[in-house]
């Protein structure tokens, strides 16, 4: 799983911001103020591209190189360095001066370079889990054992959100429910089921 | 009346002549005082009624109110001055109580001016980050009339977005309006433009953006000079740099506006 999720293919074509046709918004700006306005507009264009085509983690070497990093039209693009310094901005807090950690790096076994591949928070695994009680509670599915892979992809939950999702982040999300006391994870990996309180 | 006066008796004569027109030239002027405030009064009446009467089309189209506006400013009566103010330019005959759209249509018109004032504030402040305090009339006008839930937007007129930045000033709120070439903008950060400085914003707004090089050849300015400028216009954030062309570019970020912000 250390290779970027395929963008499905998306039925709609992602509307970019104005800010991406405005030129210098690839280009680090060299005031703090203006430096930090853009960082929140990358930001939130990272995180509803990734939405939008249900990218969870995103292989910055492949950025680069789609329209999401590279404006053809303008033939302006945001570097490799300079997209991971926008990431890593977003890893940090906002107490920190950071975008509120709507990413990750993934430190992936070892052999891939640190700081290439991130996951992108357009929810957090909190913010999912939250999704996911609220769907046990609308369909009165509390106490009764669901296997992972029904939620991901049974198809009771093909009109929820989290349909079809990273598998990854589906245990990292139904993690925060088991610390909250409200699932059980049991099972072997790649069979996990899971039994909701 | 023009006979010359023989003798010594002519200078008698003169002076009472001399006097006579001093009096007559005062009557004259204080009855055509007296008429003029009777038309003004009158007409003062007539807006009262007009205004009146077509309250509803003033509170919703805003090219009406942005007219009627206007002709109340022309006979002097500022339609927005609150009661603080009251009775300043002899305008008791409307009454000692809060403003003239207080009165004519109760409150609403104020609070109309004042929701649009609390949105302009709340967009300077949103966007300070991005465009160093400085906002086109314009542009602010779009994103009012947007606003920022489904349903808040407010159909207002640029004349609206002037007369709540006003409406703003007796606060101390530091805004004001800035002409740049043919443009106004919203200063939300109390600090001056230098000609320079408006120079250069003024040829980005024709040009769209600018370099050295391009405001040397314009302008006919030294590189040191343009260099500065910019510079400074940078330092306070009032232009976003691009340096993947040939030469770095300098744009303003008015047109960032319509994201979703």
């Amino acid at each position: 799983m250390v290779s970027t999720t395929a963008a499905t293919a998306a039925t709609t074509s992602f509307v970019f911001p104005s800010t991406y046709n405005f030129p210098p918004f690839f280009t680090p700006q060299p005031n703090s103020t203006t430096r930090h306005s853009q960082l929140q507009k990358w930001s939130s264009l990272i995180q509803s591209w990734c939405r939008h085509h249900r990218t969870y983690r995103l292989s910055l070497v492949d950025a680069v190189d789609s329209p999401l990093f590279h404006n053809t039209a303008l033939r302006k693009r945001l570097a490799l360095a300079e997209a991971r310094a926008v990431v890593d901005w977003m890893t940090k807090k906002e107490e920190e001066g950071g975008g509120g950690q709507r990413a990750e790096w993934i430190e992936a076994g070892g052999n891939t370079a640190p700081k290439i591949v991130a996951w992108i928070w357009w929810r957090r695994p909190e913010e999912w889990a939250d999704v996911l009680v609220d769907w046990v509670d609308a369909t009165g599915q509390k106490g009764v054992v669901l296997t992972v892979f029904e939620l991901l992809q049974g198809e009771a939950t093909v009109s929820q959100e989290f349909h079809g999702m990273d598998n990854d982040v589906m245990m990292k999300s139904l993690n925060v429910l088991v610390k909250r006391g409200k699932a059980s994870v049991f099972g072997n990996e790649g069979e996990e089921g899971v039994k909701f309180f | 009346m023009s006979r010359r006066g023989v003798g010594l008796g002519a200078f008698a004569n003169r002076t009472q002549a001399t006097q006579s027109f001093a009096t007559h030239g005062a009557n004259l002027r204080s009855t055509h005082t007296a008429s003029l405030q009777t038309q003004l009064s009158v007409f003062q009446s007539l807006l009262h009624t007009f205004a009146l009467e077509h309250s509803s089309t003033i509170k919703s189209n805003p090219t009406f109110r942005a007219e009627f506006a206007r002709m109340c400013n022309t006979i002097g009566v500022d339609p927005l001055a609150a009661s603080n103010v009251k009775g300043k330019n002899g305008r008791r005959g409307l009454g000692e109580g809060g403003s003239f759209w207080t009165q004519i249509m109760g409150g609403d018109m104020n609070d109309f001016y004042f929701e649009v004032a609390v949105r302009v504030v709340e967009l300077c402040r949103d966007t300070r980050e991005e465009n160093g305090g400085l906002i086109g009339v314009e542009e602010c006008r779009k994103r009012v009339r947007k606003g920022k839930a489904i349903g808040s937007g407010l159909e207002v007129s640029e004349d609206d977005i002037l007369r709540a930045v006003r409406s703003l000033e007796p606060l101390g709120s530091g805004f004001s309006i800035v002409h740049v070439g043919s443009k106004q903008y919203i200063r939300s950060i109390p600090k001056e433009l230098n000609t320079d400085q408006a120079t250069v914003l003024e040829v980005i707004q024709m040009l769209g953006f600018v370099s050295v090089s391009m405001l040397q050849l314009n302008l006919n300015w030294e590189k040191a000079r343009a260099q500065t400028v910019i510079d400074d216009l940078l330092a306070d954030g009032l232009v976003w740099l691009d340096a993947q062309g040939p030469e770095k570019e300098y744009w303003s970020p008015q047109n960032l506006l319509d994201d979703s912000g």
